[in-house]
């Protein structure tokens, strides 16, 4: 009894220490983000308000040192992840299926996977660097649509690897007996095969979607300094205004939390840690 | 033509049926996957070569290995720094989320329940907001060190400086540690109760439980996870560039951004670029190795 005892207060000593680390950090975004005047070292600040919310939201107009009003930029992300979830879905969905249904030599597959799996082993930013070299060459560097084929190559390699393991999933013998009916390949795929793997497709596309709507390191090299998406401006205000930067953040990490809440049950764990590199 | 031809010619055409598909069939895999390759051999595998052939061209423009020297003589402390960094990360995170897994899979009641569902909370986070976070939590006068003086750990004048390898290791292990437990989680949970049961009724306690069943029976699944994150650490660059971006030592990705920014010199850049790859080459090709095989016979 004792002894069960002592082990309940461990567990609970853990407990806390667990839930300082795990949103202490969180909290001092929230409070930055609130923080009209605070003075080291008092505990709360003296001040506070939503300003920096409303002047980031451009509300209100602000001439604070590095203020920003980050609407234009969550546009632009808007746009840009949603072109490129489109894409990527149009190409992915073909070669995950591919990849899960159909017959193709070893050998071939063999390389195929290397090449969908090499994003993931080695470091990126060298990429990104000669892709912005190669980008310079035939104008797309600034460009929004350099910008786009970046979060493309960023978010198929996911794709793929989501909608092949969905593809798998579902059983051969179901499209088979479409077929042994009379259906063409197209049809049995659209009428069984599709709207049996929309979940995980659109856990995918969702995927994609956060994917581009984080994406740091190629959009550094390949966008800046015209192409200023949401990650873009976190990384500005970081430097020159804490407030602002916090409620960037804020607004980032928002959608990434709240998507993948619900789409997480669709996705195998491997691909859910390859969020914002 | 005749009724009767015309049923023949059907007759034949569903016949050979299967040999009319055949080319179309044999063919189909790779119209479906060309535009998905393509778009990776362009522009990943195309940038991905040309980051080792554009790191033996020098400034002149004449292949020698000039960036390399250069690299060793200005940033040789740089790479060992990005090695330890990483090496000291991934052990912390995979010792933690071990035993976080191990907590998740023998435990019950409510304070585990709880666990289960938040540790799960940094995965979601992008790592430029988790630069952000450790920007304000780890500051000087930020709420950690706050916190600290509070509790008469540290002199309020004099605050602990985060802004180095140890904000770097603590952010990493904070986004990495709970991905790993999702991983290492599921394959905990694979293993039948059973297992733990007679390793237990032959007197075995929770270590042995941990190194002789857990751990032994999920390899694989850990050193997967080991793996992932360990090349994640060596990639990252916007979590150090913004953490300590501008003080030195710092990581080979940081080095790079200041190569291209201040200099333009895509020579020295690249070079790093290939040391980033030659630390992760032995982790990076056994993943490949491992799951190419499981893609490829599963």
């Amino acid at each position: 009894m004792q002894k069960s005892v002592f082990k309940k207060t461990i567990e609970i000593i853990i407990f806390i220490i667990f839930i300082f680390f795990l949103f202490a950090p969180l909290l001092s975004l929230g409070i930055w983000s609130v923080a009209l005047r605070w003075y080291w070292p008092h505990t709360f600040p003296q001040e506070i308000g939503f300003d920096y919310w409303f002047q980031a939201l451009g509300i209100t107009k602000s001439l604070t040192l590095g203020a920003v009003n980050v609407v234009p930029a969550f546009w632009l992300s808007l746009g840009i992840a949603i072109v490129v979830v489109i894409i990527t879905m149009a190409i992915a969905i073909p070669a995950g299926y591919a990849l899960a249904k159909l017959r193709i030599p070893t050998f071939l597959k063999g390389l195929i996977l290397i090449l969908f799996l090499m994003p993931r082993a080695f470091p990126q930013q060298p990429v990104f660097l000669n892709l912005m070299l190669m980008f310079n060459k035939i104008g797309l560097t600034g460009t929004v649509l350099g910008v786009i084929f970046v979060h493309l190559v960023v978010g198929l390699v996911y794709a793929v690897w989501i909608t092949a393991s969905t593809f798998r999933s579902i059983p051969p013998e179901l499209e088979e007996a479409a077929r042994s009916v009379g259906a063409s390949r197209l049809k049995a795929f659209f009428k069984v095969t599709l709207p049996l793997s929309a979940p995980g497709l659109i856990a995918s596309a969702v995927f994609v979607f956060l994917t581009s709507m984080d994406e740091f390191t190629g959009t550094f090299f390949v966008g800046l300094p015209f192409v200023t998406t949401l990650p873009m401006t976190l990384y500005s205000a970081s430097g020159s205004n804490i407030q602002f930067a916090s409620v960037i953040a804020i607004l980032l990490l928002i959608p990434s939390i709240l998507f993948m809440v619900l789409i997480q049950k669709f996705l195998k764990a491997e691909h859910i840690g390859g969020m914002g590199g | 033509m005749s009724d009767n031809a015309k049923s023949e010619l059907a007759l034949r055409k569903s016949e050979v049926g299967v040999g009319v598909e055949r080319p179309l069939s044999y063919n189909l895999p790779f119209l479906l996957l060309f535009p998905a390759v393509m778009a990776i051999l362009s522009l990943y595998l195309y940038p991905f070569l040309s980051s080792f052939w554009k790191s033996f061209i020098s400034k002149e423009g004449i292949l020698s290995l000039a960036n390399y020297e250069k690299t060793l003589n200005l940033y040789r402390y740089d790479v060992l720094f990005t090695m330890g960094v990483t090496l000291l990360s991934t052990l912390i995170a995979t010792v933690l989320s071990i035993l976080l897994a191990v907590y998740l899979r023998l435990s019950k009641g409510w304070i585990t329940n709880i666990v289960g569902i938040l540790y799960r909370l940094p995965i979601f986070l992008p790592f430029v907001v988790i630069a952000q976070m450790m920007r304000s939590f780890l500051a000087p006068h930020g709420i950690f060190n706050l916190f600290l003086a509070k509790l008469g750990l540290i002199n309020i004048e004099n605050p602990l400086q985060f802004f180095n390898w140890t904000g770097l290791t603590f952010g990493f292990v904070w986004k990495e540690a709970p991905f790993m437990v999702l991983i290492i989680l599921g394959g905990f949970q694979m293993i039948d109760d059973s297992y733990i049961e007679a390793a237990r009724s032959v007197g075995a306690k929770l270590p042995q439980i941990i190194t002789k069943v857990l751990i032994p029976m999920n390899k694989t699944t850990i050193l997967i996870a080991v793996t992932l994150v360990f090349c994640s650490f060596v990639g990252c660059f916007s979590f150090p560039y913004m953490l300590i971006g501008g003080k030195t030592p710092v990581t080979i990705t940081v080095d790079i951004a200041h190569r291209v920014n201040y200099f333009g010199d895509y020579g020295v850049a690249n070079a790093l670029g290939v040391f980033s790859y030659i630390i992760v080459s032995f982790l990076a090709l056994y993943y490949l190795r491992s799951m190419m095989r499981k893609g490829l016979y599963d």
